[in-house]
């Protein structure tokens, strides 16, 4: 059974993508929260009620985004897929990109900046990880981004009054799961069709897409503009 | 390193910096706080206290008295976006989440005339009658 055998690849050490999954995992998670405890020390602790508003979703973000680099890596490894993969592809990612990143920030500062920010990386992540297939997969990445970033951002909005906390958590879980699925119709697609590993890469653009993602999320979430709701 | 002791410190990592953020954040969340119940559109010397409460998907109507400064707060049964009111009274906007029963809007003297007001997603809407 393939998912058997997925489970076993991501421990192999035969030079395939699945293999570094985990490890790409702990570095992007390793970065986002160092980055963050480095803010904490010298800004971010002295801003009142920080960790019971941001600090929560910030954390949940940092988390998301070690959960989507590892995609974004294995993608990247195969570089060409089938058009039905590659649209799958970007859908996921998009769609993922754009919800978390909106509820994230939708839930802090508002459903302008929190849409504005999912659209921005949902549509951006998507469409590039679509253009794996070409411009369908490209248009399918930029089509879930679009509503990922909108959706995200309102049902943080909608949920203030009702358990937001409770429900990032199930966001997040049932997100996750999302994302493993994904990686494993990525491992089956290339198993099924004999494709190669065509990228062999270190873990720069890791590291780098989890500072960014992380830096930038941080920054608009504790100094970017806030709606009238959030006292802005 | 083995993907095993990987998974075990990631697990780490997680639950230390989770705990520390659940437990420094005081477990404060976005909920409603059930607090005592407000009577009523009641008046209070200058200022009027006019508490909204909601019907369905909307508020109920509200009367207030004009010339005087108004108070407006939302009690226990107004929930979800409706919590977030907004007035757009000559142009200006008043708004405010009323996170609590506790909690206050205030608005100015009000000529006589219906007041048209929504919450802050435009989802549910409602009158304040001034006479």
């Amino acid at each position: 059974m393939s998912l058997k055998e997925f489970t076993k690849e991501l421990n192999g050490r035969n030079g395939k993508v699945e293999g570094e999954l985990i490890k790409t995992v702990f570095y992007s998670l390793l970065t986002g929260l160092g980055l963050l405890a480095i803010l904490y020390y010298f800004k971010f602790r002295f801003i009142e009620s920080f960790l019971s508003e941001e600090g929560f979703f910030l954390f949940f973000a940092v988390l998301s985004y070690s959960l989507i680099i590892p995609t974004i890596r294995q993608v990247r490894a195969y570089r060409e897929f089938a058009c039905m993969s590659g649209m799958m592809i970007g859908m996921t990612t998009g769609m993922i990109v754009g919800f978390m990143g909106g509820f994230y920030l939708g839930a802090t500062n508002g459903m302008f900046v929190g849409s504005v920010f999912g659209m921005a990386v949902g549509i951006l992540i998507g469409t590039w990880m679509g253009k794996c297939c070409g411009i369908m997969g490209f248009l399918e990445g930029m089509m879930a981004g679009f509503m990922g970033g909108l959706m995200g951002a309102m049902t943080a909005v909608m949920m203030l009054n009702d358990n937001l906390k409770a429900a990032t958590v199930v966001i997040f879980i049932i997100s996750s799961a999302i994302l493993f699925s994904l990686n494993y119709m990525i491992y089956k697609e290339t198993k099924d069709n004999e494709t190669e590993r065509q990228l062999r890469e270190d873990h720069f653009w890791t590291l780098a897409l989890s500072l960014v993602l992380t830096a930038i999320t941080a920054g608009i979430m504790v100094f970017g503009p806030r709606s009238l709701l959030f006292g802005g | 390193m083995k993907n095993t002791t990987i998974l075990v410190m990631m697990v780490l990592v997680i639950s230390l910096v989770g705990g520390f953020i659940l437990i420094k954040g005081n477990n404060v969340n976005g909920n409603v706080v059930s607090g005592t119940e407000i009577p009523p559109t009641t008046q209070q010397g200058q200022i009027q206290k006019v508490v909204l409460s909601q019907d369905g998907y909307n508020y109920r109507d509200s009367v207030a008295e004009a010339g005087k400064p108004i108070e407006i707060s939302a009690d226990s049964s107004v929930g979800g976006c409706l919590r977030s009111v907004v007035f757009d009274i000559e142009g200006k906007k008043y708004s405010k989440y009323l996170k609590t029963p506790g909690e206050t809007l205030e608005l100015p003297a009000l000529s006589k005339g219906t007041y048209a007001f929504s919450c802050s997603m435009g989802m549910g809407y409602g009158k304040l009658i001034v006479k």
